[in-house]
């Protein structure tokens, strides 16, 4: 019998996962991923306004909350036919595109750089020899010697203070830890001005959006942003030009920060490309609307199937039929009534709490199927499919991670090297720097539209007698998120969302078939069963965000974060 | 005569999940019935995870409106100051804050743009539970967060002053739809 570790909660962000994983000999023999807490968004959701669904849908999670807004809308828009003007697909691509930029950012340096950096160590850290590294590695002006010397000052008071401050929850000394101490200065230099750039990314929302999480600027049928190039009180040209600089400064920050510190990084941790690949069938939907119609795509979706490029089929609309008849929902592991395998419009929300049961039921979440299989949903996905499928920005700065941390590693990287725990830290690199490109593509359109005299942001929506379904669907930070709404006499008669994080951190199907969390810490070694940093890293490249994943509800009131082994 | 020191008033909490929503919902009321200096700012803030630190940064004075783990009856409102902040328990909330407000505190400091001065008005839920509903403890402690907050604001010297004809609550998750109801209602409706 193996040791078993119980990780609960893992994530450092908003939400409640717990992770099981039983260790034999150094390595995890068996995982079980498990959501604590059911939300049942789709009970507050009963018989309201359509109109009205996105206000509640956005609250779901404090992180994903324009991505929940813009599904919403996009699901009933689905489900009446309704096209909205050219003006508002690309103030709503500008809005979810700085809002990627932001989470990704966020979620490398502030959410899972410490299972890789070690800050303590930094403290060991020449920054003349430091900035000098830097140098060979980019152009940024932030690794000069004095920065990096204020930097290591910052540390050692924290540290001479007796307490790490923001750091604490860290892995310090651990022996999975394997940086040289001047990449660790310049990681957590890097850490600290990823703040300053994630609030830029941020401001683009708060100006089209508001200021707070929640936008505001929404409407089933387009947006709110009255434009009149000519008024303070609308979007103007002033507001225009200050979209286009903050989004060109986080561009810069991408290009010369977050992805050359994820390729020097990752090529510093060449073993970690051989664990956590898990489920390597994957999918993605198509993004950014280039039209109003939405009949093209700056991001590319589609699926493959176990790693094989070859396998890759796009889906070239968001209401491709093979998406809309694809996917279903399992409860044969999760806490409702039954064990049936259904479409979400189908479904009914019914708990039924057990126990945790190994063998039985032991999750709130659902566990979602494509054509009956598992699939692996976020960054490493879309990026996967439009390299098999040929999108030109993808295949780039694909091509030009890999043989930039394959010189560094000074061995070749095999694209199947991607199939790992930093594959999709690589892959989520890469997609912010295409996304970084490509915003700005929408801005110029969104100006040259105004610039010919169309000033439309909204189609009324008519909601005629009887039944109307719809879905919607969109590739956010953390993978493909779909709302799926059936609509009676102008009432909401059943919403489900099915989330990235429910495809990541399902449990097991019917079939016993493992979700992609679980898949993925099968094999990963675990050197300290006391601190299983080597599980965390797994999980938290998969970006956990669990309060959306969970549809909701602790049975036993309030959970304390604890890491035991048992 | 001195300018109105710059104050955000930050209401925290999950508008989904019962008393949790509390902190938005106070926010809310006091837009709508007091008149407020342009320096003072009211933000539902929902539940914004990591981003928590943002709307801290560069005020003079930050007043968070929040639940709080403590042991007294629902209901209960204290106010927590300096110290007494970093030391507060997270919220009993079931997506925990995570990064809480200690850690969002310790970030402004580190980015250089810590407030000046950072309360919190902490309130103790009865139910944290799906529903857009407070329970009748929370409805009940409304006025005394929100003769708490406005006390602070006074204090600190901005001008408050009770509108002479309230406007309308923007707390939309409110209104119910033909049903409405918790959880609880939801579970004995179908169990």
């Amino acid at each position: 019998m193996g040791q078993r570790i119980v990780i609960d909660p893992i994530t450092r962000i908003e939400g409640h996962l717990r992770i099981d994983v039983e260790v034999d000999g150094g390595r995890v023999r068996d995982s079980w991923s498990s959501g604590q807490m059911w939300r049942g968004i789709e009970i507050i959701l009963q018989d309201r306004d359509p109109r009205e669904a996105w206000l509640f849908t956005q609250r779901i999670c404090g992180v994903c909350t324009t991505v929940h807004a813009i599904c919403s809308v996009r699901a009933v828009e689905n489900a009446l036919g309704l096209e909205i003007p050219a003006n508002a697909q690309y103030i709503r691509n500008l809005i979810l595109a700085a809002h990627t930029l932001h989470d990704h950012i966020v979620h490398f340096y502030h959410l899972s750089a410490l299972d890789w950096v070690d800050v303590t160590k930094a403290l060991e850290a020449d920054p003349k020899k430091a900035s000098e590294l830097a140098e060979t590695l980019s152009p940024w002006p932030g690794n000069s010697r004095r920065q990096l010397e204020a930097v290591k000052a910052k540390i050692k008071a924290l540290v001479d203070s007796g307490q790490l401050g923001i750091f604490t929850n860290g892995y310090w000394g651990h022996p999975a830890m394997k940086l040289p101490p001047e990449v660790n200065l310049l990681a957590v230099a890097h850490y600290l001005q990823a703040l300053e750039y994630q609030r830029k990314a941020n401001q683009v929302v708060a100006i089209l959006g508001s200021k707070t999480p929640n936008i505001q600027n929404l409407a089933v049928g387009g947006v709110a942003n009255a434009i009149n190039l000519d008024n303070e009180a609308t979007l103007n040209m002033r507001k225009l030009y200050q979209i286009k600089d903050l989004l060109t400064e986080v561009k810069t920050f991408v290009e010369q920060v977050y992805l050359p510190d994820v390729i020097a990084i990752g090529s510093m941790y060449p073993d970690w490309l051989g664990y956590g690949a898990g489920v390597t069938n994957y999918m993605a939907v198509p993004d950014l609307p280039l039209d109003a119609a939405a009949t093209e795509f700056d991001l590319p979706g589609g699926t493959l199937s176990n790693g094989d490029l070859s396998t890759a089929r796009s889906f070239d609309t968001w209401t491709d039929p093979r998406f809309e008849k694809g996917v279903s929902e399992s409860i044969a592991h999760a806490w409702y009534d039954g064990d049936w395998t259904r479409h979400p419009w189908d479904e009914e929300t019914v708990p039924h709490y057990t126990d945790f049961e190994d063998d039985g039921k032991y999750s709130w979440v659902k566990a979602p199927r494509f054509d009956g299989v598992p699939m692996q949903v976020g960054p490493l996905a879309q990026v996967l499919v439009g390299y098999a499928t040929g999108h030109a920005g993808i295949k780039k700065w694909l091509d030009y991670a890999v043989g930039q941390a394959s010189a560094l590693a000074k061995t070749p990287i095999p694209l199947s090297g991607l199939h790992s725990t930093l594959g999709r830290h690589l892959a989520r690199a890469v997609r912010a720097q295409v996304i970084a490109e490509v915003s700005l593509g929408h801005w110029q359109r969104l100006v040259e539209n105004i610039g010919d005299g169309d000033t439309e942001i909204f189609n009324e929506p008519v909601f005629p007698k009887g039944e109307q379904r719809g879905f919607g669907v969109h590739e956010a930070p953390r993978g493909t998120l779909s709302h799926w709404v059936v609509i009676s006499n102008g009432k909401i008669a059943n919403y489900q969302c099915v989330v990235p994080s429910t495809w990541n951190a399902g449990p097991r199907d019917e079939h016993g078939q493992m979700g992609p969390y679980e898949a993925s810490l099968v094999g990963n070694p675990v050197a300290d069963p006391e601190r299983p940093l080597e599980v965390v890293r797994t999980v938290h490249s998969f970006d956990p965000c669990l309060a959306c994943a969970i549809h909701t509800l602790d049975p036993e009131g309030r959970e304390v974060a604890r890491v035991r082994a048992l | 005569m001195a300018s109105e020191p710059s104050i955000c008033v930050l209401g925290i909490g999950s508008v989904l999940m019962g008393d949790d929503g509390i902190g938005p919902l106070a926010v809310e009321r006091l837009r709508a019935a007091w008149d407020i200096p342009e320096a003072v700012e009211l933000v539902d803030a929902g539940t914004p995870g990591p981003d928590l630190f943002h709307y801290l940064e560069d005020w003079e004075a930050v007043v968070v409106v929040d639940t709080v783990h403590a042991e007294a009856p629902p209901g209960t409102v204290r106010l927590y100051r300096g110290e007494e902040v970093r030391a507060v328990p997270p919220s009993p909330r079931l997506s925990p804050h995570d990064p809480n407000l200690r850690q969002a505190i310790l970030t402004t400091e580190m980015a250089g743009t810590a407030p000046g001065e950072v309360l919190l008005v902490g309130v103790v839920p009865a139910r944290v539970e799906l529903g857009t509903e407070l329970t009748p403890a929370l409805q009940a402690a409304l006025p005394e967060i929100e003769k708490t907050v406005i006390a602070e604001l006074q204090r600190l010297g901005a001008s408050a002053s009770r509108k002479a004809h309230p406007g309308h609550s923007g707390a939309w998750w409110t209104d119910s739809p033909t049903s409405g109801g918790s959880l609880r209602d939801f579970c004995r409706r179908i169990l």
